[in-house]
């Protein structure tokens, strides 16, 4: 499509070439309305960012003036000791990393074999499939739990690490089908050929051949896996009960509640927690288009 | 569509390998998930529906179109109306603001890259630390906003943004608008940049102004890649939970209940698993239309 009208429109502009070119340049200026739409915007995405900190860092009883003070007087690393030392917290951290980490590479394996089979095989039924599995990303995840919450513990797993991992793959598996999918369709057919002529078997080629060729879309798809798990918050809320409970729906329990909030741990709480999936795009820059069209987090 | 940014040249896999039925093998441990997690659990909530059900007493029994008709004399319509205010109004704000950041991103601005990057910030970040950032952002007591417009003399006395019907709705927008337009800004951009500059240039050279060439030359090229964005986003805003549920859990009265707060409280808070399936099948009803529209959009994307 783009080709097309690339070269359409390039022949619209042709006949009226030698027109005199104007007095102005528009492309030497400098963009003077695109820094004030970058200036507005950027207050308006970073002045919260920018709060979230300050609160963090300012000690308690400055945190409850009103009005509240722009930039602390003094600073002070207190909340984020007070983290280290909340154990609930750090309880749910380590769920938190369990449950990601097990919902990723348990969905890296399972889709690998699919992605490339979408990618490389013609059979009957494919495109249906990869479709359905696509549209199963924007099922209501609110509906979902109504079954899955009562067949968890019909069998006794509500509560458990597994409720948590089984429940996550059900955003993972279409998210990691369609970006390995992706990932094998730029590998030439001709290199599996290649191996074929050479006498290796399907599984041969999968295992010596493609999937170390494709190892950094594996990982990259990994880690958009592990980014989406760590982000959950409606399963683990709902299937992990009180001992099995990650970060998101564990600080929202622990600090949003009755009684006034802990405003500034929580803030520096939100920092913490917000690290490892920056850190994890900051990794995935060079993926972050493909990522994100697959799902690699959902709005 | 949903694959990587690759040159679509390389992929070559115009009739695919021999051998499909090895092909579909591959994709049964998938496939098994697949039905387990996603499509039994689906079926089965939308079977809840035509039952008496309670979450926390075992049995059930069959009524027919009663959870319907009750959800319909008195849930859905202002659901309908809550949804379709936060969908319509975060994806209008986002797109807006995301295309506007897009233009400006991809003009010679200095250190383009380096902003691309930092403003995806907020949509990377945990949806319910979004929630917290702007709880603490509104809070009623001690928070910024207030502060802010009771110095500027905007307000005389500090305004409980959270705990009003109309206020809390645009508050809630205000946060998931925040979180998403960075991403519409990152796809657009993408877009933006199979935009050829010679086109610019010529566009310019034939006289037409700044406006004229977005529309003619920019608009065009980007068509595509925004009916995606726009679409992904209303799906996704159509059932979004984690901001509003930690942010107002469906309130003030009832004023920011969205269907999947609502289908998520009446299952969970109030234990009616067949009129939560019943509000949950007529919300997919709804949802499918614009996902149809969705793998339409893909497939064609998919078969170029």
């Amino acid at each position: 499509m783009t080709l097309q009208e690339t070269r359409f429109a390039a022949d619209a502009g042709a006949p009226v070439r030698p027109v005199p070119p104007r007095t102005n340049k528009p492309r030497r200026r400098f963009p003077a309305g695109a820094a004030v739409t970058v200036a507005v915007l950027g207050i308006f995405v970073f002045a919260p960012v920018y709060w979230v900190l300050v609160t963090a860092l300012t000690p308690t009883n400055a945190v409850y003036e009103f009005p509240p003070r722009f930039w602390p007087r003094h600073v002070t690393l207190q909340h984020f000791t007070a983290l280290v030392h909340t154990p609930v917290l750090l309880h749910y951290l380590i769920n938190s990393l369990v449950v990601s980490i097990a919902t990723a590479v348990l969905t890296v394996l399972v889709s690998a074999y699919t992605g490339y089979s979408f990618a490389k095989f013609r059979y009957r039924g494919r495109r249906s499939l990869m479709y359905l599995i696509l549209a199963s990303q924007m099922f209501p995840q609110a509906v979902l739990l109504i079954t899955l919450y009562l067949v968890f513990s019909q069998v006794g797993l509500l509560n458990s690490y597994l409720a948590l991992i089984l429940s996550f793959t059900t955003f993972t598996l279409p998210l990691c089908v369609w970006m390995m999918k992706g990932f094998f369709d730029t590998i030439p057919d001709e290199l599996i050929e290649a191996a074929k002529v050479d006498g290796a078997g399907q599984f041969a080629i999968i295992h010596r051949i493609l999937l170390p060729v494709s190892l950094p879309g594996l990982v990259a798809t990994g880690l958009f896996a592990f980014i989406r798990g760590w982000n959950d918050f409606i399963f683990a809320l709902t299937l992990g009960g009180p001992d099995h409970l990650t970060l998101p729906p564990g600080l929202a329990n622990h600090y949003i509640g009755e009684f006034e909030t802990g405003w500034p741990e929580l803030m520096a709480a939100s920092l913490v927690v917000s690290l490892p999936v920056v850190i994890g795009f900051a990794v995935l820059q060079r993926y972050l288009v493909a990522g994100l069209t697959s799902g690699a987090v959902k709005g | 569509m949903s694959a990587p940014a690759t040159p679509s040249r390389s992929s070559r896999a115009g009739r695919g390998l021999s051998n499909g039925t090895f092909g579909f093998l591959l994709t049964l441990p998938a496939l098994a998930l697949f039905a387990a997690v996603i499509m039994y659990p689906l079926i089965g909530a939308l079977t809840t529906s035509l039952y008496k059900q309670s979450l926390v007493i075992p049995g059930r029994s069959f009524v027919g179109l009663d959870n319907f008709r009750f959800v319909l004399e008195n849930q859905f319509w202002p659901v309908l109306k809550n949804t379709l205010v936060f969908a319509g109004g975060a994806t209008a704000l986002a797109v807006a603001l995301g295309l506007a950041l897009a233009l400006a991103l991809n003009s010679r601005l200095p250190g383009r890259g380096f902003l691309r990057g930092a403003f995806i910030f907020p949509w990377v970040i945990p949806g319910v630390v979004v929630s917290f950032v702007w709880l603490w952002i509104f809070n009623a007591n001690y928070g910024i906003l207030n502060g802010l417009l009771l110095r500027l003399h905007l307000v005389d006395h500090p305004v409980v943004w959270l705990g009003q019907p109309g206020t809390a709705m645009w508050a809630v927008i205000v946060a998931k608008v925040w979180a998403s337009f960075p991403w519409i800004m990152v796809m657009l951009l993408a877009g933006l940049q199979t935009v050829p500059g010679t086109l610019h240039e010529a566009a310019a050279l034939d006289g037409a102004g700044t406006l004229q060439r977005f529309w003619h030359v920019t608009l065009p090229h980007l068509r595509g890649i925004l009916g995606v964005v726009v679409l992904l986003e209303l799906i996704w805003n159509f059932q979004h939970f984690d901001t509003i549920y930690v942010m107002t859990n469906g309130g003030p009265a009832g004023a920011t209940t969205t269907f999947a707060v609502a289908v998520y409280n009446t299952a969970f808070k109030g234990f009616n698993l067949g009129r939560a399936g019943a509000l949950g099948a007529l919300w997919m009803v709804l949802l499918l239309v614009l996902v149809v529209v969705y793998v339409r959009l893909s497939e064609r994307g998919e078969k170029r």
